[in-house]
């Protein structure tokens, strides 16, 4: 009976072994035959798979240019710099994977050398996500059922809340290393996948620059670059000027990065963003140079061919003169400061002096000076950038371009008195000249400066009857726009089409109904405002024959020579000729003459008697009124603008300065400024000449045409 | 009566078959040091193999049948490291690899993954198990199959579970094959098998329904715990080329290096592909397949069928049910793998976190094979031969 059962039990076993032996026979099979699916039937395409090469390109950096002045100083230059750099692959490492980087980079890179510029790296945050790191499972745990069901940014805030220094002071802040790796670990977090970022960029040693790029393989993602930093070569003298440009974590501006990706940028290039840096980009960027690589399916680089070649950056050389424009700025501030010392209270809304100086035949801009006094901070910083951004009430400055309206439009003939006596509009207060000056013509209005002969022209232009203390009849309210027009002719109130990103063009003022009066404002310089650039265009379109000339800060584009010298010129800015004032030529003449009497007989003659330079000139005083916590403050605005020599220019001027004077309108600060801007021109030009330095870049050049000469 | 026969009782063909591979092994690895982030993995690997053969040698002087009055210890023991690990203690020696709370790390001595030996300790538990009840329950009726289904179930979820947990798919999935093979041989009738077969055959598609027919649904679901990576490994199996990132980019280049291999393959260091995670371990046969092409992975896959096929003769020869129930697990824990493991390089399978017994580098499973031959060795060497029993 047992036997029978065990026999029976017994055979079963062997049975099922049996299935099951079949069983793994049909495993291995199915094996065997997808195998052969796999290497035999696919086998060969496969192979091709991995024969496939592909193509990939990198772009190379090239130096941006550099910029010189017009005598060839080197004013903006490139200073290498060694920087380690942070790639995130895609979907970004692990946290663990980044703390393991920084750990291992910690050996080789000190974030700061200080343990007290060290222990400022690192924040409470970043200790509490370091202790995180290692205790996760507890910071969980104390979250509440609620703070469960935050988003993922939530729970982790609200563990870190809950993380206390009891906690992170498990780790001994007081180690170096430590305070260096979690400070690495830091700036590995905010990288974003795919894009570098810079870990370290100031004072990457020699050594520390070296040991990363040999452990490279060690540390992947990190990389150990050559960058370069825009280095002044003259401190902060026409900074705003020659701009920025991004850093290389900043890359393109976002807003507008369609433009410069479409332009061959990629995302962490460097752009200028202001200045001339933001002006002259496409020349300062030189060609990338891009190079094909031929990588096989593992990565390995099978070959490479250069698509592009590089090309550097090209150079710039500007039209301003390093050493007048160091030299002005010292006046100006000199001249600025000693004013304000002398009468602090006279002066104590004088803040600005402002300085354009450029060549009114060719619109080369020799120097934008511009200092300012900071009241609070007691100190005097340059603000060149004003020059081109602040507009003021110029005052009688503008009284060339009123005569020559008038004298254009034929309401008065060359030499024609006008009687100068008080004029009074109804409703509006007694307008008069500084002081009643009888028959005025045309060059003794400018010599003298009559506000009367002025708003005789504006009344005229207006087709208007004046009668004493009654409103002006038949005003013909385009007179407004007509007389904008001939300033616009000169550059007031227009673009002066200067070679910067940005220039204000002042304010245009709107007259309303019962503005009649204002025109005569106008007319004098007390409506409209202007730039002292706007100022010193118009004054070389009247010193340079009724031609508008474009000023320009960049007189040529060179190539960049690997030595520290200019490379050949590419490109020459020329005079560019904006317009030519549509007036005869002897009117113009009427005025240079007129301008030439306010320095030998006029209302600067006085300022001007020790001046051995023929300057022509024309001041300008202009009320400037302005509220201080409710209170009306009477100030002046002091303007000249002028040119020299008179026969044949060269140089031309205009110098602002608001708010001068409270009380006195003729302190002279502009004039002791024109007088020393002046003789510094021509003694800086006189050295030069003596010492044979010229303008001439092409040495080469000139001295051939010498030698044929 | 009885007596033995002396001379056949080491199977020296099974020792040869391990020796085999294991050459197989330390080449393989050696082979591919250079993509190794670690120098010497092959000689670590023969001492894995020394130290294995020393077990064998030391499981060969007791007799296998004295497992019985340990196999609740061995279980005990492994149970307790599952659920220590479960709650990640002791802290800094339970450690987390690859997502997976899998290994403990001890200080100098190096690590240790209690789930490999956990399939050593499930067959002896469940050989065990199966025994006694058949010892007790001498007629196999339906109400006795059950008990004996739910006793064996009661002891292979648990470990199943904590693995699954961890998580360790592979890990779960080798359990159980281990379950399902000793299920097979227990001694239940079909009748309860078949219809065991067929209700897991309804579980499967109807999860697989309700995969195809709301997704979102099973997304949702699968999307917050554990299993989350299961289902993206299926997906990117599906379909690798659509999804050329993560897992299935894994999957591309390991079918171009096996693939590449054609017939006879590129010989030994003729490797074409790069970026091939776990190459010494889980992925060790993409080596063998490129350098060997067809023949070679052919000779190596028939190396194992003989293997498996000498596991099943001795658990035929053996007159002692406990000796073949232990067997049989083995052979389970074997096949499974190995079907597993080739399977998923070529595509036959989801790609899993599943070791080639034998042929991957590592302490653990290594030790844990070498084991399970030298319980089999011991089985052989003890099996009585009955003259008279044809």
């Amino acid at each position: 009976m047992g036997e029978k059962k065990k026999k029976k039990k017994k055979s079963q076993l062997p049975f099922r072994l049996n299935i099951l032996f079949i069983f793994v026979f049909v495993l291995f099979s199915l094996l065997i035959l997808q195998l052969g699916v796999v290497q035999i039937l696919n086998g060969e395409e496969a192979q091709k798979q991995i024969d496939k090469t592909e193509n990939t390109q990198a772009t190379i950096s090239v130096p941006r240019g550099l910029m010189y002045d017009r005598y060839g100083t080197l004013i903006l230059d490139n200073v290498p710099q060694r920087s380690i750099v942070y790639t995130p692959p895609k979907n970004g490492d692990s946290v663990l994977k980044r703390l393991e980087i920084a750990e291992k980079l910690a050996e080789f890179i000190m974030m700061e050398e200080k343990m007290d510029d060290l222990e400022k790296l690192v924040r409470e945050r970043d200790k509490k996500e370091y202790w995180y790191l290692f205790n996760a499972t507890e910071a969980a745990a104390r979250l509440t059922e609620e703070e469960k069901d935050l988003d993922n940014g939530g729970q982790y805030q609200a563990m870190l809340d809950k993380i206390k220094p009891n906690d992170y002071n498990e780790f001994n802040w007081e180690d170096p290393k430590l305070l260096n790796i979690v400070a690495i670990k830091k700036e590995l977090d905010a990288a974003y996948q795919l894009s570098p970022h810079t870990i370290k960029n100031e004072n990457v040693t020699e050594l520390e620059y070296a040991l990363v790029s040999e452990h490279l393989y060690e540390l992947p993602g990190i990389d150990a670059l050559p960058d370069w930093n825009r280095v002044s070569k003259v401190g902060n003298t026409l900074s705003t000027f020659i701009g920025n440009i991004t850093s290389s974590d900043q890359g393109i501006p976002r807003d507008k990065s369609d433009y410069y990706l479409t332009r061959g940028y990629s995302r962490n290039d460097r752009v200028g963003i202001s200045g001339l840096e933001e002006e002259y980009e496409s020349v300062l960027r030189g060609q990338k140079e891009v190079v094909e690589y031929t990588t096989d399916n593992n990565g390995n680089i099978v070959g490479s061919e250069t698509i592009i070649e590089g090309k550097s950056g090209n150079d710039l050389v500007l039209t301003v003169d390093i050493k007048l424009q160091q030299e002005i700025d010292k006046i100006v501030q000199e001249e600025l400061e000693s004013f304000i010392s002398q009468n602090p209270s006279e002066n104590k809304h004088m803040e600005d002096a402002l300085v354009v100086m450029m060549d009114p035949q060719t619109g080369d801009v020799l120097s934008l000076s511009g200092a300012h006094y900071d009241r609070e901070d007691n100190e005097y910083v340059d603000q060149s950038y004003r020059t081109i951004i602040d507009a003021h009430l110029p005052g009688s400055t503008i009284k060339g371009a009123t005569v020559l309206a008038g004298l254009d439009s034929g309401v008065v003939r060359p030499g024609e008195e006008i009687y100068d006596t008080p004029i009074k509009i109804a409703g509006t207060r007694e307008k008069s000249s500084w002081r009643n000056m009888g028959y005025v013509n045309d060059l003794e209005a400018i010599e003298k400066s009559s506000n009367v002969y002025m708003f005789n022209v504006a009344i005229r232009l207006a087709t208007a009857t004046y009668r004493y203390e009654e409103p002006l009849y038949n005003f013909d309210w385009d007179s407004f726009q007509v007389l904008r027009n001939y300033y616009n002719q000169f550059g007031l109130g227009v673009e002066t089409g200067i070679d910067l990103p940005y220039e204000a063009t002042g304010l245009v003022g709107d007259p309303g109904p019962r503005g009649q009066g204002l025109l005569l404002n106008l007319a004098i310089g007390q409506y409209d405002t202007y730039t002292t650039l706007q100022l010193a265009q118009y004054v070389s379109t009247i010193a340079n024959e009724g031609y508008r000339v474009r000023p320009h800060l960049v007189k040529e584009i060179r190539q960049s020579n690997a030595k520290d010298s200019l490379g050949p010129v590419l490109e020459s800015f020329d005079t560019d000729v904006l317009n030519r004032v549509v007036m005869d030529d002897s009117y113009i003449d009427r005025v240079q003459e007129g301008f030439k009497r306010v320095v030998s007989s006029g209302t600067a003659s006085g300022h001007w008697r020790d001046n051995k330079y023929k300057v022509a000139a024309k001041t300008g005083t202009a009320q400037n009124i302005f509220y201080d916590n409710g209170k009306e403050i009477y100030t002046y605005n002091l303007a000249l603008v002028g040119y020299a020599p008179y026969d044949e220019p060269e140089v031309a001027f205009a110098i602002m300065i608001p708010r001068a004077g409270t009380g006195n309108d003729q302190n002279g600060i502009h004039h002791a400024i024109g007088n020393r801007i002046i003789n510094k021109y021509f003694q800086l030009k006189e050295e030069r000449q003596q010492t044979g330095i010229t303008e001439n870049l092409n040495e080469e050049v000139a001295d051939q045409e010498n030698q044929e000469g | 009566m009885e007596s033995k026969n002396k001379t056949a009782n080491i199977d020296y063909t099974l020792i040869l078959i391990i020796i085999l591979l294991g050459i197989i092994s330390v080449f393989s690895i050696y082979t591919i040091q250079d993509f190794l982030l670690l120098p010497n993995y092959y000689i670590k690997q023969i001492v894995w193999y020394i130290a294995g053969a020393i077990t064998i040698g030391v499981i060969m002087l007791v007799d296998y049948d004295r497992l019985r009055q340990v196999s609740w210890v061995f279980y005990s023991i492994g149970m307790i490291m599952l659920i220590m690990l479960h709650f990640h203690f002791p802290p800094g020696i339970a450690k987390e690899v690859n997502g997976a709370w899998g290994w403990f790390e001890f200080p100098v001595l190096g690590t240790l993954q209690p789930a490999e030996f956990m399939k050593v300790f499930l067959v002896i538990a469940l050989a065990h198990l199966i025994v006694i009840h058949n010892e007790k329950f001498k007629e196999h009726t339906n109400k006795s199959d059950c008990w004996l289904l739910a006793k064996i179930l009661l002891v292979a979820l648990p470990p199943m579970g904590l693995i699954a947990l961890q998580p360790d798919l592979g890990g779960f999935l080798v359990l159980s094959a281990i379950t399902v093979c000793m299920i097979l041989v227990s001694g239940i009738r079909w009748r309860i098998i078949f219809s065991l077969v067929g209700l897991a055959l309804v579980a499967l598609m109807s999860i697989l329904m309700l995969y195809i027919y709301f997704p979102e649904a099973v997304d949702t679901f699968i999307e917050d715990n554990e299993f989350g990576h299961v289902e993206s490994r299926f997906t990117s199996w599906l379909n690798p080329e659509a999804h050329n990132q993560g897992g299935a980019y894994q999957l591309i280049r390991v079918m171009r290096a096996i693939g590449s291999g054609q017939l006879s393959g590129k010989g030994v260091g003729g490797f074409e592909v790069s970026h091939i995670p776990e190459r010494h371990t889980d992925m060790i046969f993409t080596s063998i397949a490129e350098q060997f092409g067809f023949i070679g992975s052919s000779i190596l896959i028939t190396l194992f069928f003989l293997l498996i096929y000498r596991l099943i003769h001795i658990g035929l020869q053996s007159n002692d049910p406990f000796g073949s129930y232990i067997v049989t697990g083995i052979i389970g824990m074997f096949t499974y793998q190995i079907f597993q493991n080739i399977g998923m390089s070529i595509g036959l399978l989801p790609i899993t976190g599943l070791p080639l017994p034998f042929i991957s580098y590592g302490g653990s499973s290594t030790l844990t094979y070498m084991i399970a031959i030298g319980i089999v060795l011991n089985i052989h060497y003890r099996t009585k031969v009955y003259m008279f029993d044809s």
